[in-house]
């Protein structure tokens, strides 16, 4: 569905993005995982047409450069931030990105809804929360069921609570067919909606790899084993996996790999969850794996 | 959790995605209406077109009462006043309201976000233009229409014609200012960096050029044709003398130089004066969309 | 447009180089005849001859292709529908005999002859009277030749469709003295020019179209009353003239290339009262004028409104006095060409100024009367007066600035071209007929409810759908 050959972008001398090649079927959903400035979204603005750049992108078998505007009419995308006249109202945003995506004039109850903006649609832009405007990001990116959907570090300017939410949306959409292409660097993210995960780095792809291999790669070094009472494994389940660690359950309780220096990252974070803590212990995690942080920073 | 999901799908209306885009007379109608509506709403559409009106009652109020209600009719302060006036505004709504269609758009993300929609740039550039134009054409049909109305409740015997033609030539000149404003939008790198460019273009095209022209003229012992055609190259001074040869068929207000014009051209300075103007309107929309096409909108 | 106006602008600058080389009355060549057409007698020309002296003769509804000579006294009237035709050549009616009339009639199509001057009637002796005729597309109108006493009433005179330079006069007297010229109407033609005739009233006619509505050469004591002369090359122009009384006449859109209301030139002992000048490239232009000293050149209670140039003062204009006129949106008010200056002038008589548009002073004491000088000194204007190509640049905000410099800063400040000691603070109210109907009116109120409607209507319906 999404076909990346030999895709190089240039700011000046750096390469943003060089030579990456991705090819995405049909009802995949890809993670691009990496580091701020490994050139993740400049690739999504190059998969979208948004300027020039070495290689070729097909999107539906149509070239994005040479046939933008029907490459992109099978695409919903939902930027870090949604930028739009803050004056609009819900309705006027809706209806005017309908009439550019060529749609009869939706239902705005079903597409609100579905986002769960409903009795909103009379506010303005600048009235939402964060949370909400991602959301009407997404209610927009959905208008005509795109089978393309991408995604830009949708919850990076999100709090804990509005990423939890958006990622339990987007979840919900994930698995219906959709072809799905997105940035993150939050390992809950990936965990629940990627079904492989491409790690760039420094504008090159470093590996590429189903997300439970990923999953299991990532915490490399480090795992607490913390023992906790079945009744609030659940709670610090989601606790854990809000602030980006990627859990999992064993008999006695729950694994979670962590980076060497936060090992008490998550003894704070389930203390004040209110999960009780009854031991732990610390496991050598032999698996080789890149954490996002040992990446180098390249300059973009 | 499912049924909204189920809900969330029923959103769309079921037509195959595949190549639905929107044809591209479409998408700039639909540009275009956003961009009217948003700038219809906007401070500076109001700041002035309430200062165009206003000013443009004053030098109505003034002449009528300077005429003393003798009715009569002619080329008079009336329509100097308010051919200055326009000189004035118009050229500096339309060419800041230009200047902060696409820079402010890019430094706000929406152009990204507008662009990554199935549109092209020249969809998005023509549809922000001609959405503009519309405001701008709101703004002087509510100036001028005001003058007029207070002209004939004064009994003054200004032709109505007169002003239909003042009302058209203005919005050709905020056409080609605003062609420039959206040109000088798409070079900038910053809606304050476009702003502070286009009224220094402003300031550039009112009083610069007609003041050099004037002491290049007197310097360099010009001749009329020269000096005419020198004059022809800017956009204003093109409104003004096409205004003044629309009301009085004739140049010969504007000394030497007009009587020149209109001996040796007559009726054909029409042409002549729409062809600079269309010059004016067209060149800079379409070196602003060669602009846009190339560069990135974030 | 430019195949017509450079001819205009050649003949009319010849014609004024030739009037200021014009000799003196005393060597102008008589203007040439010709009679041999007549020979061939048409139905008129039989009645007659047939007719006794003294006799009234009419003449039925018809198309007669004839040339007439009259030469005998008798009244010629033509029923209404009849057309004297002269067929394209020569004179059509000759008028030899004293104290005839002719009423009635159409008479049409002379011949183009400028040398041989083909005229629709000529009149070669005393006494005629032209009345209520038709001429059209004749080369020259009614020419009297040393006929005095003549009266020319009615008539309505139509020039051929030819360039400005190959037409002939509506109208021309030649040393007819006492002629009263009234209600006739002038379209089309060159001139209506009267040459060496003195004790003349022109009275309540109108012509448009023309070179100059109305010349004098060397005719003293003439009145010019009520008539309207508009869109003519020139309205009304005096040369050489004495004794001349300008009163309650329109001078509209006269815009040739020279393009005055009236013009004056070595013209002495007249007096210009309550006219109307307005759109005219100059209201008035003094040149010379007045002549002498003896008595001062009286403009007063004219309005000058929205001329280019309301009076135009060449520097050997002296001695005018203006008083209780109207000064009103003129461009320039009041202009000197080259730097000449206007001291021999005034601007008002006793405790009477004019009014002026422009004048920013106020009226504490409330007499009517402005408490501070009007004088008028600005640098765009002084500018324009040594530059006239300058002129390109006005109405533009490059004017207002070079205006504010000259305000701002008292050492570019131009020195007053005028002053009026006791300008008026009200116009003086001056009768005139409005020159825009109710219609215009009416018209300009569409006007604007149209632009209202059209721009609400944008904005409505921008806003429409921002509601829902």
């Amino acid at each position: 569905m999404i076909r990346m050959e030999h895709v190089t972008k240039r700011f000046g001398p750096n390469a943003a993005v060089d030579d990456v090649c991705i090819d995405i079927a049909r009802g995949d959903s890809v993670a691009l995982w990496g580091s701020n400035g490994a050139g993740k979204t400049t690739l999504i603005r190059c998969a979208l047409g948004l300027f020039a750049f070495g290689g070729k992108i097909l999107v539906g078998g149509h070239d994005v450069l040479r046939d933008g505007k029907r490459a992109r009419s099978l695409i919903g995308y939902v930027p870090q931030e949604l930028g739009l006249y803050d004056d609009l109202r819900l309705s006027e945003a809706v209806r005017f990105f309908s009439r550019l995506k060529g749609l009869r004039t939706p239902e705005l109850d079903a597409v609100l809804g579905g986002v769960g903006l409903t009795g909103h649609e009379h506010k303005r832009i600048r009235e939402l929360s964060g949370g909400m405007k991602q959301r009407l990001a997404l209610a927009i990116a959905m208008l005509g069921d795109p089978p393309v959907l991408i995604l830009d570090e949708v919850t990076a300017s999100l709090d804990a609570c509005g990423r939890q939410e958006f990622v339990a949306l987007l979840e919900r959409l994930s698995g219906s067919g959709r072809t799905m292409l997105f940035a993150s660097h939050r390992l809950e993210e990936v965990v629940a909606l990627a079904t492989r995960v491409v790690v760039l780095a420094s504008g090159s792809v470093q590996r590429s790899q189903e997300t439970g291999a990923f999953a299991a790669s990532f915490g490399a070094g480090t795992i607490v084993h913390l023992m906790i009472p079945p009744a609030a494994r659940e709670r610090a389940m989601t606790g854990l996996r809000a602030e980006g660690f990627a859990p999992t359950l064993n008999g006695v309780g729950v694994l979670v790999p962590v980076h060497a220096e936060r090992k008490a990252a998550p003894f704070r974070i389930l203390a004040e969850a209110g999960v009780p803590v009854e031991d732990f212990e610390l496991l050598r995690d032999d698996r080789a794996g890149l954490m996002p942080s040992q990446e180098k920073e390249s300059g973009r | 959790m499912t049924s909204a999901a189920l809900r969330l799908g029923a959103a769309s209306d079921g037509l195959p995605a595949e190549g639905r885009a929107p044809g591209m007379m479409t998408n700039i109608v639909t540009i275009a209406g956003r961009e009217l509506r948003e700038s219809v709403r906007a401070r500076w559409f109001v700041l002035y077109t309430v200062a165009f009106a206003v000013l443009g009652l004053a030098i109505s109020m003034v002449s009528a009462a300077a005429t003393g209600g003798s009715g009569l009719a002619s080329f008079g302060r009336t329509t100097a006043g308010l051919i200055n006036l326009v000189l004035l505004v118009v050229p500096l709504m339309a060419l800041t309201a230009g200047a902060g269609a696409i820079a402010s758009d890019r430094e706000r993300g929406m152009l990204q976000y507008l662009l990554a929609q199935p549109v092209s740039r020249l969809e998005v550039l023509l549809g922000k233009y001609f959405g503009l134009a519309g405001a701008l054409l709101a703004c002087i049909c509510l100036g001028l229409g005001t003058c007029a109305a207070v002209l004939a409740l004064k009994g003054m015997g200004t032709k109505p014609s007169g002003v239909l033609w003042l009302a058209g030539l203005s919005f050709l000149l905020a056409l080609s200012m605003l062609s420039l404003g959206i040109l000088i939008s798409t070079l900038a790198r910053r809606a304050s960096v476009a702003v502070g460019t286009s009224v220094f273009a402003w300031l550039t095209l009112v009083f610069v050029t007609d003041l050099g022209l004037m002491a290049g003229a007197i310097a360099l012992r010009l001749r009329i044709e020269q000096l005419f055609a020198l004059s022809l190259a800017n956009p204003l001074q093109v409104f003004k003398m096409w205004s003044l040869h629309a009301a009085d068929a004739s140049l010969d207000v504007l000394g030497p130089a007009g009587l020149y014009a209109t001996e040796e051209f007559g009726n054909r300075l029409h042409w002549i004066f729409g062809v600079c103007m269309m010059a004016w309107i067209v060149v800079p929309l379409a070196i602003g969309a060669v602009v846009m096409s190339r560069r990135s909108p974030v | 447009m430019k195949h017509a106006c450079t001819p205009i602008l050649i003949a009319v600058c010849a014609s004024l180089c030739g009037a200021v080389t014009t000799p003196t009355k005393h060597d102008v060549p008589a203007p040439p005849r010709n009679v041999g057409v007549f020979a061939e007698r048409g139905e008129i020309g039989r009645r007659i001859a047939a007719a006794k002296e003294g006799a009234t003769i009419e003449i039925g509804p018809g198309v007669y292709r004839e040339h007439i000579r009259i030469d005998k006294r008798v009244t010629l009237i033509g029923r209404p529908g009849a057309v004297i035709d002269g067929a394209g050549s020569g004179d059509i009616v000759e008028i030899a005999a004293a104290g005839v009339t002719l009423r009635g009639f159409t008479v049409r199509n002379t011949g183009i002859d400028l040398e041989q001057e083909n005229a629709a009637i000529r009149v070669l002796a005393a006494d005629a009277v032209i009345e209520d005729n038709v001429l059209d597309d004749v080369l020259f109108g009614i020419d009297l030749r040393s006929a005095p006493g003549g009266v020319v009433r009615g008539n309505r005179i139509g020039g051929k469709d030819l360039d400005i330079a190959r037409r002939g006069d509506g109208l021309r007297l030649w040393r007819s003295d006492g002629a009263l010229i009234e209600h006739n109407t002038l379209h089309d033609g060159r001139d209506a020019i009267l040459w060496y005739s003195s004790g003349i009233t022109v009275r309540g006619n109108r012509s448009d179209n023309c070179r100059y509505g109305l010349h004098l050469m060397f005719s003293d004591d003439v009145v010019i009353e009520n008539n309207a002369l508009e869109g003519n090359s020139v309205g009304l122009y005096l040369m050489y003239s004495s004794g001349v009384e300008i009163t309650g006449n329109k001078f509209v859109r006269n815009r040739g290339p020279s393009g005055y209301g009236i013009g004056l030139k070595e013209a002495d002992r007249f007096s210009v009262r309550d006219n109307l000048f307005t759109g005219n490239r100059v209201g008035v232009y003094l040149d010379g004028s007045p002549f002498t000293t003896k008595q001062p050149g009286v403009f007063t209670k004219n309005i000058l409104a929205f001329n280019d140039i309301g009076v135009m003062f060449l520097p050997s204009a002296r001695g005018n006095e203006f008083f209780e006129n109207n000064f009103i949106d003129n461009i320039d008010q009041v202009s000197v060409a080259g730097r000449g200056s206007l001291d021999g002038n005034r601007f008002w008589r006793g405790e009477r100024g004019n009014f002026w548009s422009d004048y920013t002073g106020y009226d504490r004491d409330r007499d009517g009367v402005g408490d501070f000088v009007h004088e008028s000194r600005t640098l765009f204007e002084s500018m324009t007066d040594r530059n006239p190509q300058m002129r390109l640049f006005l109405f533009s905000p490059a004017q207002q600035a070079i205006e504010f410099i000259g305000r701002a800063l008292p050492a570019v400040r131009p020195e007053a071209k005028f002053e009026d000691e006791v300008p008026l603070m009200t116009p003086v109210d001056i009768a005139f007929s409005s020159e825009s109907s109710s219609a215009n009116g009416i018209a300009l109120g569409a006007t604007s409810v149209g632009l209202l409607g059209l721009g609400a209507g944008v904005l409505l319906g921008a806003r429409k759908e921002g509601i829902s």
